[in-house]
């Protein structure tokens, strides 16, 4: 700002004697890490009764292979790794694994789910490899990550919540999950507008929302949604969930429904979700079949 | 939710190595002393590699001073030596903290602003924060720290007569 009086307070402030015990300490601070867990692992620890895990096949060259092989455990309906994609140049690196449903009766409904998910990850990946290839190309000093893949968030008897997360690092990037649940013993998708008897539920779900948030906010200071705020742009405030918005249903039969980072909150917040009360909906369900 | 990884880990840690002294700063500048400014720090980096709430790597610098910033407040807060004012009833006048400054009229301007006001003026001037990082790291909009800082130069103008006040809506 070549402001003399603005640069003269920051040289005083850069002045501000460094104690020299400050590295042992951030040193020790950051060896306090906790162990990581492997994630196919930690998938296959929440797994109850019927997953299979099977990795296979690979595509080009530059990817790194990886096999994991996890034992059949019973089936209903399971869910695999059908395929992993894997790079790992430098600052690039991605993980993609590609869930694929199988066992399910109703066949159409697997083939749409499977192909659904086979397109969209070769779509990352293809986008993936053209980004690395023109930032190489043109001998930029990037830095690329992704990393995708599936969460069991629901497995009981009657239903199947998975959840896909894609987490990309880019210049620009976000996390984004979708969910899709499965009726199992009718060989269903549930969606968000069949478990209601109209569409009253969106502002019924979109209210109970917004007082969730206003409480969350006013427990912790830390806490941020886009609600209406003299710090928030109006265009940015949340005001109603979407018709179809992202949604599973948890192993209590609650409805949690999700957003994705930056959709209802600032970044630092992540991908957020609500847990909407049952009662809360009681008087618009078809059923309680899903939702207790 | 998501599974935390190796190399984010390592991404962070390479960040705190390079920038620690930065935090350090920053966490004096709210604490005015020594020790409880190295405990900050140490507490930051152990938030920040326990939270799962960094999600882009390009965001590493706003989000890491976020937890500093968050840390220096919720130090001051137990402490009670700060209570958090509204813009509107911020006084001119305030009490001098207490002083490690040597007594330059200007440093104790700044010393003795609001903490709103300080923060602004410390990430932006003194960390080179952009105003969009000053704005997450604060949990603002962009206006309201343009707001702030214009605001925070008005009152040091009295002290520092020759600030040019234009510059300040063109460093977006």
């Amino acid at each position: 700002m070549g402001n003399n009086k603005i640069d003269q307070l920051k040289k005083k402030y850069k002045e501000i004697p460094i104690p020299s015990e400050l590295d042992s300490i951030v040193e020790s601070a950051l060896q306090k890490r906790s162990p990581k867990k492997h994630g196919i692992r930690w998938v296959a620890g929440i797994v109850a009764a019927g997953i299979i895990f099977t990795t296979s096949l690979n595509v080009s060259p530059t990817l790194a292979k990886s096999l994991e092989d996890i034992p059949v455990v019973g089936s209903i309906v399971n869910v695999l790794v059908f395929k992993e994609y894997r790079v790992e140049e430098g600052n690039y690196q991605a993980d993609i694994k590609v869930p694929a449903i199988d066992k399910l009766e109703n066949k159409a409904l697997e083939e749409s789910l499977n192909e659904k998910y086979l397109a969209e990850s070769q779509e990352l990946y293809d986008k993936f490899m053209s980004e690395m290839e023109s930032q190489q190309a043109f001998g930029q000093d990037g830095h690329l990550q992704v990393d995708s893949g599936f969460l069991i968030k629901t497995e009981t008897d009657q239903l199947l919540s998975i959840g896909r997360y894609v987490e990309e690092i880019v210049a620009s990037s976000a996390v984004t999950i979708q969910y899709d649940t499965i009726d199992k013993e009718n060989q269903l998708l549930v969606t968000l507008p069949s478990l209601f008897k109209d569409d009253s539920y969106v502002e019924v779900i979109s209210n109970n929302i917004l007082s969730q948030m206003k409480e969350q906010m006013k427990e912790d200071p830390n806490k941020m949604y886009f609600i209406e705020s003299p710090d928030v742009l109006d265009t940015d405030v949340f005001t109603t969930i979407k018709r179809d918005q992202n949604f599973y249903i948890n192993p209590n039969n609650q409805l949690v429904i999700s957003f994705d980072e930056y959709e209802v909150a600032p970044g630092y917040m992540g991908v957020t979700e609500f847990v909407i009360p049952t009662k809360e909906l009681e008087d618009i369900l078809v059923s309680n079949q899903y939702l207790k | 939710m998501l599974k935390r990884k190796p190399r984010r880990d390592k991404m962070i840690a390479d960040y705190v190595m390079q920038n620690k002294e930065n935090f350090y700063r920053l966490a004096y500048s709210y604490v005015q002393n020594r020790e409880d400014a190295l405990d900050i720090v140490q507490d930051s980096i152990q938030k920040a590699i326990t939270s799962d709430t960094l999600k882009d790597s390009n965001a590493l610098k706003s989000w890491f001073y976020k937890i500093v910033v968050h840390t220096s407040l919720d130090f001051l807060r137990r402490r009670k030596k700060v209570t958090v004012l509204d813009d509107t009833t911020i006084q001119l006048h305030f009490p001098s903290h207490k002083d490690h400054y040597r007594d330059i009229d200007l440093e104790q301007a700044l010393n003795q602003l609001p903490f709103q006001y300080r923060s602004v003026i410390v990430l932006r001037y003194f960390e080179d924060l952009k105003i969009e990082e000053v704005a997450e790291v604060l949990d603002l909009n962009i206006n309201t720290v343009k707001t702030r800082i214009y605001k925070a130069l008005k009152i040091l103008r009295e002290h520092i007569e020759d600030i040019d006040f234009e510059e300040v809506s063109h460093n977006g």
